[in-house]
């Protein structure tokens, strides 16, 4: 089971305290009923987590992924936790109520927590990101991601390549050889510039201070 | 230096013995201390209790030399690892002039333009003339001999592909300076990145390392500390390291250690990592240095921020073709054909800022140059176009007639092949600026290249202070010291770093290095 989806639902809307009555997993810890759900919203059979999972299961893909992103957006709040729906005690990160972990943290919940609240709500790319309905695996498919890990430029280029038609769309019209995506550098990883729970940065500017360059989505302001 | 920075200086370096680490170190112990080194360990360092990782060969660094060292290696059997501590590969490398000295190549190049004779022999005699006499010869005879081989190489195994030109270039007696046909180092690093990668040589970038792991002054070198994305990470070597770091170019603490007139203020042409603390770790493991004041600056850079671009090549190129060097009076100020140390401090000696170099598009295709790098240069101000002399002068800002009469005094001297103002070796293939289109361009002296570094023998070997090789420990390319004496020759760098990169990864595989 695809471990790294799930993980951005660090913050569950309070709606009511959670209520130890209920099981792990059960949506009625803080929604004693499903007024919550849209009006439009099918019919759920059950109570617990499974029963969304049936439709909001996280993809590995490396593209949007609407319910599964739109079920974490929807339960972010700032003193909502994780721990609602997910299990991370000793470094193992699963489902409330699963039977077995999906991963395990190497270096604690810390990060984890962080990355999420960045993405649920910073403004760096991870958030633009989850305004379009990426959530964690859309880049780092079922993988958890330790300190160090990066995303591959092929992941990236699924929704935003192919690197032709991008280096086309940033072709600058006075000096076309001045484009970030085709530069004398040849081909280049995507994070050199743009990252997705830090700030993004020109690495043009680095030897090209006088180049006037667009700031990039995720930069500091 | 205070104190505390003293004694941390000397806490760090507890693994070696005390007298030995004072010695070898003496002149790093002032570069401690400083913003660079913030994140360097200062207490004693005990070794690893575990290591993260095991490889036969490290590699650190991804430019010219490392990436010849991890082909080698890994063709020779060993499992490579390379280290780039910047986010994309290649270093000064990448972003270098794309020139290249070979006193032959398969492609005949020289006897297809029916160039005179060149030899190895009078490659090293230019090699070791323009640095003073600095260089070890059996360093240099090295160099001179294997550059060819390590062309082929590249073309042969990487796809290298050369422009049918070749330059006669500052310091140079023949015409050998090659020029990819990409016009910028990454037509040399492409091809040695696909040597190594098909060898099985991986790059890893992001990865710095902060420490280099040595239990004593007699013993191995045992492996690295390595920074990578915020985790850091021990690397055991098992059969060697190899050193291919670079210079220090952008370090303006060290090179001001060793150059105090370096100043901050003047431009760099290197990418920004290019900094020292590589150099420092070997130091502090005993590893010797030699020639670090030796620091060159590029003459032709771009005024304003010191940029090398592809139109800051083509003064480099021009001299053998007949380019001419003026001052802001429209004066020559220095024989062309000269070395950069000597072209960039007769530019300052000029009191000024810039000079340019002024050439016609007769030339231009001889030297290498193509349309498209001339137009693109014109569309971004750095070249400048006119059909006349007096144009020329009128868009550069110099006085038409002082330019008028430069230009036609270097032409008579041209026919006459003789220069008596400053004495430049007039050949035949030297052409008079006599019909347009003219070109100019403006430029001016920025850091460059750090000729010193670590000192190393014919198989790479790093050498300690005692003069003994330090076992598992290789190096090559920029971070050492020692080839090219006080001045490198334009076009030496590529060579060097191929050459003696190929040499550190079959010595750190363990296989014999010259065959």
């Amino acid at each position: 089971m695809n471990a790294l989806v799930a993980l951005a639902a660090l913050a569950l809307v309070a709606a009511a305290p959670p209520r130890p009555s209920a099981p792990a997993g059960s949506c009625k810890q803080c929604h004693p009923s499903w007024t919550v759900l849209p009006k439009d919203h099918p019919a759920v059979k059950g109570t617990t987590l499974a029963a969304c999972l049936g439709c909001h299961k996280p993809a590995a893909d490396a593209k949007p992924d609407a319910f599964s992103a739109r079920l974490h957006r929807a339960h972010r709040a700032p003193e909502a936790d994780c721990t609602v729906c997910h299990t991370l005690s000793r470094g193992r990160f699963g489902l409330a109520g699963g039977k077995k972990p999906l991963g395990t943290l190497a270096e604690g919940d810390a990060p984890l927590r962080r990355a999420a609240t960045s993405w649920a709500g910073s403004a760096l790319l991870d958030a633009t990101h989850a305004k379009a309905d990426v959530s964690c695996a859309g880049c780092h498919a079922s993988e958890l991601p330790e300190t160090g890990a990066f995303v591959a430029s092929e992941r990236c280029l699924a929704c935003h390549g192919p690197a032709d038609a991008l280096a086309k769309a940033t072709e600058p019209a006075v000096h076309p050889d001045r484009n970030p995506h085709r530069s004398h550098l040849g081909e280049i990883d995507c994070t050199a510039c743009h990252h997705a729970h830090a700030a993004s940065e020109n690495y043009c500017l680095n030897c090209h201070p006088k180049f006037e360059m667009k700031q990039l989505p995720g930069a500091p302001r | 230096m205070s104190d505390q920075q003293q004694k941390t200086g000397i806490g760090r370096r507890a693994i070696l013995k005390a007298t030995a680490v004072a010695a070898g170190t003496g002149l790093a112990l002032d570069l401690f201390g400083g913003k660079a080194e913030a994140a360097e360990p200062r207490a004693k360092r005990p070794l690893p209790r575990k290591w993260d990782e095991t490889w036969d060969v490290v590699v650190v660094g991804s430019g010219f030399a490392g990436l010849a060292a991890a082909a080698e290696a890994a063709k020779a059997g060993a499992r490579v690892t390379v280290l780039e501590k910047m986010p994309v590969y290649g270093g000064n490398s990448i972003i270098n002039g794309g020139e290249y000295n070979a006193w032959t190549d398969e492609l005949r190049l020289r006897e297809k333009l029916k160039l005179p004779d060149d030899s190895k022999e009078l490659h090293g005699n230019d090699t070791l003339k323009g640095g003073d006499y600095y260089g070890d010869p059996k360093l240099v005879e090295i160099l001179c001999r294997e550059s060819p081989k390590a062309l082929d190489w590249m073309i042969d195994e990487g796809g290298l592909q050369l422009r049918e030109i070749l330059n006669r270039t500052g310091g140079h007696t023949a015409y050998r300076t090659h020029t990819c046909k990409e016009g910028v180092g990454r037509g040399y690093t492409e091809a040695e990145r696909k040597i190594a990668e098909k060898a099985g040589a991986k790059i890893r970038l992001n990865h710095e390392i902060t420490w280099i792991w040595r239990a004593d002054v007699d013993g191995p070198v045992l492996g690295v500390e390595v920074k990578a994305r915020g985790k850091k990470l021990q690397l055991k070597v098992t059969r060697g390291l190899v050193l291919a770091s670079g210079g220090f170019s952008r370090d303006v603490k060290m090179r001001m250690a060793f150059n105090p007139s370096l100043v901050a203020s003047y431009n760099c042409t290197n990418h920004p990592g290019a900094t020292g603390e590589t150099l420092r770790f070997a130091q502090a493991i005993g590893a010797d240095s030699l020639h670090l004041a030796f620091i060159q600056l590029y003459p032709y850079a771009e005024p304003e921020t010191g940029i090398l671009d592809a139109p800051a090549v083509y003064p480099f190129r021009g001299p053998g073709y007949g380019i001419l060097y003026v001052d802001r009076k429209g004066k020559r100020f220095v024989n062309e054909l000269e070395r950069r140390d000597v072209v960039s401090r007769a530019e300052i000696n000029t009191g000024m800022k810039p000079t340019y170099s002024i050439f016609n598009a007769r030339m231009a295709p001889l030297m290498g140059g193509t349309k498209e790098e001339i137009d693109a240069g014109i569309s971004k101000g750095r070249f400048v176009k006119a059909d006349t002399i007096e144009e020329l002068a009128g868009k550069l800002g110099l006085p038409a007639d002082a330019l008028r009469e430069t230009v036609a005094t270097h032409n008579r001297y041209i026919r006459e092949k003789k220069d008596p103002d400053f004495a430049k070796p007039i050949t035949d293939r030297m052409l008079p600026l006599e019909e347009g289109p003219f070109y100019g361009i403006a430029q001016w002296p920025a850091v460059h290249h750090t000729m010193g570094g670590l000192r190393i023998d014919e198989q790479a070997r790093v050498i300690d202070i005692w003069g003994n090789p330090i076992p598992k420990f290789f190096a090559a390319g920029e971070i050492t010291g020692g080839i090219h004496g006080a001045n490198r020759l334009g076009g030496n760098a590529g060579p060097d770093a191929v050459v003696f990169g190929r040499i550190a990864g079959r010595s750190a595989a363990g296989v014999n290095p010259a065959a």
